[in-house]
């Protein structure tokens, strides 16, 4: 009886989605968050009539065989890296990407990581610094005299330095754009490291061909839309219950094979 | 009598099969462009069962026999995700994919750009264009357009055309897993085909009812198994009852 084992192969692939789905609501509110979507797809079929197979010398074949499969596996959780909306925060360090790219992050064992989340810092020595203290690349800083600090969508950073009244340039945003940003690994924290399959980065400035325009002041909230996760949780759950009905339709049926015997 | 011990096991079997496909099919309500599968049965003469030579001709035996799993080949529901890569084709239309075994084809749009630009499956298999080459994006490509007859473009031009197929018969295709299907011949470019960018096609398993047909399955099971047992206790009685002596 190949049905209980389909179903469980069911089971486990809808469990994964509810895994999944739960992620994405508990990081509803993640600023620069970009949600995952189960991807599944059939296991191999078991071919007991094959198609085409001939039925007569005359050569007629069969028009259909005779496939079981056997059941589901989850192929993927790619990212969906569509844009999140953009929330006004009045913060002069926060910054959202409107478009495609990432903020490069420098992490603390030299490597570089990405994010979408904006909601930079000033650490003590000035420099702009995630809200975990890692600096982001390239290396912005702040002077302690700087005012009126402001970023172009260009990514150029600029500040009154002094007492005169004329803006200095005193940094450039970059970003970083990957052929396959599905590809990329997330690694926690709003952050993303480079793989295989994601390519190696591109960089540049914002606003050039292909890459997003940063826009201060904002960031860039989670693309998890509630109504439909909560709709695609209430179909995984019924999903989940009828797998586990066909294992027990297949133990009752098991049970009266062995009724049978006296 | 024992022939309805073996047309019972025949029935059996058949149903245990039923219940195989039933179980797949549920399991894969979620995946992506699945179609559904039937059970078709037929019945099987036997023909040394036919005592013809006998006054009153005996009754033909007939065995069942799972004779065809069929496909519901029925468009499944349509789910927005806005997704640029996401697309669902007309009825009867298929993707045509590269895999190391050769051309399969694919009603499963979600596709996704490996780390060589190349489109491709969930499973890495490069999608391929009517030139029959993979589609090639560079990394400075963005805001990709799927046209609804497969042209795709992004802001820096063209970057060919899918090739959309469709087949006369779509029943002779093969399932191969992988949502993927091998086709018995290479199949033509269809310019019908459509298709429409930012939708699935969700699985068309219909969950009512694939559960109806379990219940159905399993007390028809019941009832064989019942029968079979009916049939055993006859036979049982026989043997007490001729084989007294008088």
């Amino acid at each position: 009886m190949q049905a209980l084992y389909i179903a469980s192969t069911g089971m486990m692939a809808q469990e994964t989605n509810v895994e999944v789905i739960s992620n994405n609501i508990a990081n509803m509110r993640t600023a620069g968050f970009k949600k995952q979507r189960a991807e599944f797809q059939d296991l191999l079929y078991q071919n007991l009539r094959r198609v085409g197979a001939e039925t007569s010398e005359q050569g007629t074949i069969l028009p259909s065989g005779v496939q079981i499969g056997s059941g589901v596996m989850t192929a993927a959780t790619p990212r969906i890296m569509s844009q999140g909306s953009i929330q006004p925060t009045d913060k002069e360090l926060d910054m959202a990407i409107s478009g495609d790219g990432f903020f490069q992050i420098q992490l603390p064992d030299g490597g570089t990581a990405y994010t979408r989340a904006g909601t930079f810092e000033r650490d003590a020595t000035g420099t702009l610094v995630t809200a975990d203290g890692f600096t982001v690349e390239p290396g912005i800083t702040i002077p302690n005299n700087a005012r009126g600090l402001a970023i172009g969508v260009d990514g150029t950073v600029t500040a009154v330095l002094g007492t005169g009244g004329t803006a200095t340039t005193i940094g450039q945003v970059e970003l970083a754009r990957f052929i396959n940003q599905s590809g990329l690994q997330a690694i926690g924290d709003n952050l993303f490291m480079e793989t295989a399959s994601s390519g190696a980065p591109v960089t540049g400035n914002p606003g050039e061909e292909g890459f997003g325009s940063v826009r201060q002041g904002y960031i860039e909230l989670a693309n998890v839309n509630s109504v439909t996760e909560i709709s695609d949780l209430i179909a995984a759950q019924r999903a989940y219950e009828m797998n586990a009905r066909v294992v027990r339709a297949a133990d009752e049926m098991l049970s009266n094979t062995s009724q049978m015997m006296r | 009598m024992m022939n309805a011990q073996l047309v019972g096991l025949s029935r059996e079997v058949a149903l245990r099969r039923e219940l195989d496909v039933i179980a797949n099919n549920l399991a894969n309500m979620n995946t992506t462009g699945f179609q559904a599968e039937r059970v078709a049965f037929e019945d099987y003469l036997m023909p040394r069962a036919e005592a013809s030579a006998f006054q009153h001709r005996d009754h033909d035996v007939a065995f069942v026999q799972d004779w065809a799993t069929y496909r519901d080949t029925q468009p499944g529901a349509r789910e927005m995700t806005g997704n640029e890569l996401d697309i669902a084709l007309s009825p009867g239309g298929y993707l045509t994919v590269e895999t190391p075994q050769g051309i399969r084809y694919t009603r499963d749009g979600a596709l996704q750009i490996n780390d060589q630009g190349q489109l491709v499956t969930h499973s890495g298999h490069p999608v391929i264009s009517l030139g029959g080459t993979p589609i090639l994006f560079t990394p400075a490509d963005s805001d990709i357009t799927i046209g609804g007859s497969g042209q795709i473009t992004t802001n820096a031009g063209g970057r060919g055309t899918l090739q959309l197929v469709s087949f006369p018969s779509e029943q002779a295709l093969e399932k191969v897993g992988a949502n993927l299907f091998a086709a018995p011949e290479a199949a033509d470019p269809d310019p019908s085909v459509r298709l429409t960018q930012g939708v699935l096609e969700t699985s068309n398993v219909q969950p009512v009812r694939e559960m109806s047909r379990m219940v159905e399955v399993q007390r028809a099971y019941e009832m064989q198994s019942n029968m079979m047992r009916q049939s055993d206790q006859m036979r049982q009685e026989a043997i007490r009852l001729l084989g007294r002596l008088s």
